[in-house]
């Protein structure tokens, strides 16, 4: 076989014919060189640029290129390249030309002339002034995936043209280069795996910080959480109140990714934060809740239990906003689901009215209360079955009356135990009731609670009633605040005046908040303070001009405006306190009790 | 609330029972503006109203305003405990001429 044979003829690569023992050594020498280069430098673009450049050198050729294929598969782009024309950056469609002819069919292909090939684009050459004669291409695959292509142009001295060695040879090459480009890329994706892990890491170690320390023997309260992945959905929260009593949160949020956590993240800091003022878990979840639905991403949600625990008298008020039910375990072993009976936080602002969300109120009279999340009943035990509802009280059962750590720890244990990773994560915070030295009495401590409650500033809530803001509500309102001011000790004008105030009050919302009679509703809360009554009395209209509202002159006798005045005569305090998170006019009334300590008239 | 009118030695008495409220208090207004501009002094009676609140005493107020326009005697008699208290926070205890008794509320304006 001549050069004159072969000429216009394309080759597809085969046996290497006249290939001399002493280029084999360089070969060798040039494909261990480039694979260092690709091994050390960590810039692609500048590894490509030398392995062109020795490739070129080495083959003898005037010009060569490197061409990669898009992530796409679509385009053919010039990553790097060598001689008289920069081509560096220039796009081919996939199939295009002689580079295209051999990414698109994994073969090597040499022109001898390019005169004689109709898959040859001309427009380079005339764009450049240079003259191509003779084209050799190899592909760069690596077991069938396609990387690109590598280019070279006229040999050097002769004829200027390429024969068949130069191309087993530039085949050779190109799959080292193609090989060396696709570690190249595993490895960075490597180095980006290992960044996202450390990443993940560091959330992990701020989720861990946001859950409380773990707690001592003596305290009541304790929780455990193990993520299923390294960042966690889940979060229980617990922290004394400064009245002695203990809150405790337990949540889960929807999804299991980075999204749930960074949720978790502000829930758990939303909750701990504003659960310090807020000792109503009902009211706590609806603040949060209608926080979660105005930012959170749409579709996500929390489902939590809110809770307060006394360890004075073992009572617990708690609200469950969708989900798993609570277990209590009485001291003689029987269980009691507290259900939920709200929807989880995120899913409707204004489901629920002002009075929050439903709360439960119960004595553990020295039992323990569990609150777990579905990853505990869910979890796979070594059966394969489901850890279910009813291990869980299989578990507490064989644990018999000992701490609720180890009930815990118990748990942890059992679902862990095969090895395989868990389906979700796993957290339970338990209450233990039993650790509390006064059990038998709880009625008489519970009693003196509810006193102590009345020494607060707030006082103690009697009485909430929500109502249609309309005119034939207001004898049912003035009954109601009858009774209570009675109850909280009025006696003589103080109970008429208290209820004259109220229906004024509730007047001027029905007159002058909303626009028409119905529109909306009235709340009022009465609350019982040692020396006083408070009473809250709240619409959901717009702000009302506060600024507007004052006692009209007593000497123009003129009907109308009276209410107000009325209102300010016969209470001790009349303020309008800063409108409520969630839109509305929010107005106190004191009425301080004749002969209480405090009382300075 | 209901109310009742009578004629009783020359005047109008006219007596209200129950609570004059917010919802009641237009029909009580109605009711006393129809007196006004019959001439013969107009006696309100009180006795059998638990609570009257500002609206109540609005309507009071005007009409006390429109039959001294109208030339006419207007006097609140047998005021209840409750009704009694709220005038006097309104300050108005002064503004009506009040009677403890029905016999004395006609013979004062007699």
């Amino acid at each position: 076989m001549t050069a004159e044979t072969i000429s216009g003829e394309v080759l597809s690569g085969g046996a290497a014919l006249g290939v001399a023992s002493p280029s084999v050594h360089d070969h060798l020498e040039l494909l261990a060189e480039m694979g260092r280069d690709f091994a050390s430098n960590q810039d692609l673009d500048v590894t490509l640029k030398n392995a062109v450049q020795r490739i070129t050198e080495y083959v003898d050729a005037e010009a060569g290129a490197l061409f990669m294929l898009s992530p796409c598969g679509l385009k053919l782009l010039c990553n790097a390249c060598v001689g008289p024309v920069e081509i560096t950056g220039l796009e081919l469609a996939a199939d295009q030309g002689i580079v295209g002819f051999c990414v698109q069919n994994d073969d090597g292909k040499i022109v001898r002339d390019v005169a004689d090939d109709p898959n040859f684009n001309a427009a380079v050459d005339s764009e450049a002034g240079f003259k191509t004669r003779s084209i050799l291409c190899a592909p760069m695959s690596v077991k069938g995936e396609r990387i690109g292509a590598i280019e070279l142009i006229n040999k050097r001295g002769g004829d200027g043209l390429f024969d068949n060695n130069d191309l087993y040879l530039l085949q050779a090459l190109s799959s080292s280069a193609g090989l060396a480009v696709l570690n190249a890329r595993m490895s960075l994706q490597l180095v980006e795996q290992e960044r996202v892990k450390r990443e993940l890491e560091l959330a992990a170690e701020i989720q861990r910080s946001l859950l409380p320390p773990a707690s001592e023997a003596s305290f009541p309260v304790s929780g455990v959480n193990v993520p299923a992945r390294i960042v966690s959905g889940d979060f229980y929260d617990f922290y004394p109140l400064d009245d002695g009593r203990i809150a405790f949160t337990l949540g889960d949020v929807s999804g299991k990714g980075m999204n749930a956590a960074l949720l978790m993240a502000k829930t758990a800091s939303l909750l701990r934060c504003l659960g310090k003022a807020i000792k109503e878990p009902g009211r706590l979840l609806t603040l949060v809740n209608t926080e979660i639905c105005e930012t959170a991403t749409r579709g996500m949600f929390v489902t939590l239990v809110q809770g307060i625990y006394d360890p004075e008298n073992g009572h617990v008020r708690l609200a469950n906003a969708g989900h798993e039910p609570p277990l209590v375990v009485a001291p003689d072993g029987s269980f009691t689901a507290i259900e939920a009976e709200a929807p989880p936080l995120g899913i409707a602002p204004s489901l629920l009215d002002e009075d929050g969300f439903p709360e439960t109120e119960f004595n553990l009279n020295g039992g323990r209360l569990f609150v777990f999340t579905d990853g505990v009943t869910e979890g796979y035990v070594e059966s394969g079955e489901e850890f279910g509802i009813d291990g869980l009280k299989d578990l507490i059962c064989s644990a018999g009356d000992g701490g609720t750590a180890l009930v815990l720890n118990a748990v942890r244990a059992r679902i862990g135990e095969t090895g395989a990773p868990l389906r979700d994560d796993v957290t339970i915070v338990a209450v233990d009731d039993t650790l509390r030295a006064n059990i038998g009495a709880p009625q008489g401590k519970a009693a003196k609670a509810a006193e102590a409650g009345a020494t607060g500033t707030q006082g103690e809530k009697l009485m909430q009633l929500r109502v249609s803001a309309r005119a034939n509500r207001l004898r049912l309102i003035r009954n109601t605040v009858k009774e209570t001011a009675t109850f909280c000790g009025f006696v003589g004008s103080d109970v008429g005046d208290i209820v004259l105030a109220v229906d004024e009050a509730c007047q001027n919302v029905i007159r002058h908040a909303y626009g028409s009679e119905g529109e909306g509703d009235i709340s009022i809360e009465l609350r019982h303070r040692v020396d006083a009554m408070i009473i809250l009395i709240r619409d959901f209209a717009d702000p009302v001009d506060i600024s507007r509202i004052k006692p009209r002159d007593l000497d123009d006798v003129r009907p109308g405006g009276l209410g107000t005045h009325l209102i300010s005569e016969v209470m001790d305090e009349v303020d309008f306190l800063p409108p409520p998170i969630d839109g509305g006019n929010l107005l106190r009334l004191v009425k301080k009790i004749k002969g209480t300590a405090s009382d300075g008239t | 609330m209901e109310h009742k009118v009578e004629e009783n030695g020359g005047t109008l008495v006219i007596a209200f029972s129950g609570d004059i409220d917010l919802q009641s208090s237009p029909d009580a207004r109605k009711a006393l503006l129809a007196l006004v501009g019959k001439g013969a002094p107009i006696l309100v009676d009180l006795s059998g109203v638990g609570y009257i609140d500002s609206s109540g005493v609005a309507s009071l107020v005007e009409c006390l305003q429109s039959s001294k326009k109208s030339g006419q005697q207007f006097l609140l008699v047998s005021v209840s405990e409750g009704a009694l208290r709220v005038l006097q926070l309104a300050r108005l205890d002064r503004v009506f001429k009040i009677c403890a008794t029905l016999d004395e509320g006609i013979a004062a304006v007699s």
